[in-house]
């Protein structure tokens, strides 16, 4: 099933166009960074964490992912999850597919397992190429990172830190935010099997993205107590890694999120999924 | 025309559900503060600050400011994207057009009708936070802090009555709804252009996004001034709570959004005057 799945998936124009993008945007942000601001500190994320481009071409990776992994990336994963079953139902083959002498649990199985290994892939390829680009452009040099919450103009607080470490961060980062992309995953696959639209299912996904940016204690700190369940607020702790010490103690409360987010939406979508009359 | 085309979007679900969830949030994010940390103080804008149980005006502030970056530029996206798109992809665009009545006219009142719905959006957010707000903190005197002005020497401090805290949001929710021209107007382009709603909304969503990243992108930011969407743009309402108020930013808001409005709804209009309806 699976390989099927994937041979299907894998010949559509969606799956192109969605990875040419991610991998378009990091070729496109280095080409704007090394023709415009490459000299200028950039400010990243809420930390912030302050870095020349020019300096190093790690820093190409780091601003890519920050500034994707709020929106582009969740909407690029609600595309893979969302279309996966009400793309069948909206071209009227699902139920030819179910006609086929296999379980429906292994259909939505290998329909949920290859969109999660395309989703993983958008945030690896728009990742290792904007390495790649920011390497050719600017050198894998060791990165300098000012610690912006720490700095004061009189004593800024700047960290080298060796190539070998970054990557090691930068291969945590991609894979955390990776990670943080199951609850919005599991919630867009869990509508794809509810309707017949895949467009539906994919903006509902959105749609959670976007309440998570609205409960979010960065803009509204009132909002504190929901912040921490929320499934796309912490996204951005693994830019942590980069100041000295790092604090990672975000993160198992993060992960543990996630994996409730997905067991929970997942259990759904099997759930209606195996008992659903289907007429598409 | 007008009048006809309010009775019937009037009757369509997926605009109550848009208006129910804006309504919802706002009403929400009230509950939650209320409930946990009613006495932190929250930004409004880059300058603002004000503390949410001194006074339920606070309330519709922190909603305009919560939701005008994503949920309001989608409502609005919503109900100028589906204008057109809508009725073309129901297939009722050729019986509408073929009524003796001039396409401008079908244009013009299509867009009325978006144009008071967004309106009706970004109002009814600020209603529902000044509702919810003035249920849980009570009607007091607006306190808000310029930290623009806030120095060691002095705090910056503004109170306003509650009537003219009521002007005030009043101001500041006719602002948010001007700062969403632009985006209102390229969705209405995108609504005459094609026939799935889905794409003009998506359209419309998409050039906030565009405008957002541009304006980030550093090297960029001499265009910042003239981008439709920026986050200086969608912060300058908060001008209107701040004392002395600093009205030097509007003209050129103004400016800015009536220029994009002009050329994208001329184009629209330019488009669907001509086009071939076929659906």
């Amino acid at each position: 099933m699976i390989p099927i799945e994937w041979y299907k998936q894998f010949h559509r124009p969606k799956t192109y166009v969605t990875l040419g993008i991610a991998a378009g945007f990091s070729i496109v942000l280095t080409v704007v960074l090394a023709a415009t601001g490459s000299g200028q500190t950039e400010f990243v994320g809420d930390v912030p964490l302050l870095m020349v481009p020019r300096t190093s071409g790690f820093s190409v990776p780091i601003i890519a992912l920050s500034s994707t992994m709020k929106f582009f990336l969740p909407l690029a994963v609600c595309l893979f999850a969302g279309e996966s079953v009400a793309g069948e139902a909206g071209w009227g083959s699902l139920r030819y597919l179910l006609a086929h002498p296999v379980t429906r649990r292994r259909v939505l199985w290998s329909k949920a397992a290859v969109a999660g290994f395309l989703s993983v892939l958008a945030v690896l390829v728009l990742a290792v190429v904007a390495l790649i680009a920011g390497g050719l452009a600017f050198g894998w040099h060791p990165l300098s990172v000012g610690d912006g919450s720490a700095s004061t103009p009189a004593h800024p607080v700047v960290n080298v830190i060796q190539v070998g470490t970054t990557f090691a961060h930068l291969g945590i980062g991609v894979l955390y935010v990776g990670a943080g992309m199951a609850s919005i995953f599991a919630v867009a696959f869990f509508l794809s099997t509810t309707t017949r639209r895949p467009l539906v299912a994919v903006a509902g996904g959105v749609a959670v993205t976007i309440i998570s940016r609205i409960f979010n204690a960065d803009y509204l700190p009132g909002i504190q107590v929901v912040n921490n369940y929320m499934p796309n607020n912490d996204i951005d702790l693994w830019q942590h890694q980069f100041t000295r010490p790092a604090d990672l103690s975000g993160f198992p409360h993060f992960l543990v999120l996630q994996v409730i987010y997905f067991v929970v939406f997942m259990a759904l979508a099997q759930l209606w999924f195996t008992h659903k009359d289907v007429l598409d | 025309m007008i009048r006809i085309e309010l009775l019937k979007q009037l009757r369509r679900t997926s605009y109550w559900v848009v208006f129910g969830i804006l309504a919802v949030i706002s009403v929400v994010v009230t509950i939650i503060i209320g409930l946990s940390s009613a006495a932190t103080p929250e930004r409004l804008g880059d300058y603002g600050s004000v503390i949410p149980n001194s006074s339920g005006f606070t309330m519709a502030a922190i909603a305009l400011n919560a939701l005008l970056l994503f949920l309001i530029p989608l409502a609005v996206a919503i109900f100028a994207g589906e204008s057109l798109a809508g009725e073309a992809s129901w297939g009722s665009l050729r019986y509408l057009a073929s009524r003796p009545v001039s396409r401008q006219r079908v244009l013009v009142s299509k867009l009325v009708v978006a144009g008071l719905y967004s309106l009706a959006a970004v109002v009814l957010v600020a209603v529902a936070g000044l509702v919810s707000g003035i249920a849980t903190f009570g009607w007091h005197p607006l306190s808000v802090i310029d930290l623009q002005q806030a120095s060691p020497f002095a705090s910056g401090l503004t109170t306003f009555s509650p009537l003219q805290a009521l002007g005030r949001i009043g101001l500041a929710t006719a602002i948010v709804a001007g700062t969403m021209i632009a985006t209102f107007a390229f969705a209405a382009l995108c609504s005459t252009v094609t026939d799935r709603p889905f794409s003009a909304v998506a359209g419309g969503v998409l050039f906030t996004f565009v405008s957002r990243a541009v304006n980030d992108v550093p090297g960029f930011h001499v265009l910042g001034p003239w981008l439709p969407v920026t986050d200086k743009g969608a912060g300058l309402w908060t001008q209107v709570l701040f004392r002395p108020t600093d009205l030097s930013g509007y003209p050129h808001l103004a400016l800015v959004q009536v220029a994009y409005a002009v050329v994208f709804l001329g184009s629209g209009w330019i488009w669907f005057t001509r086009k071939d309806v076929l659906s």
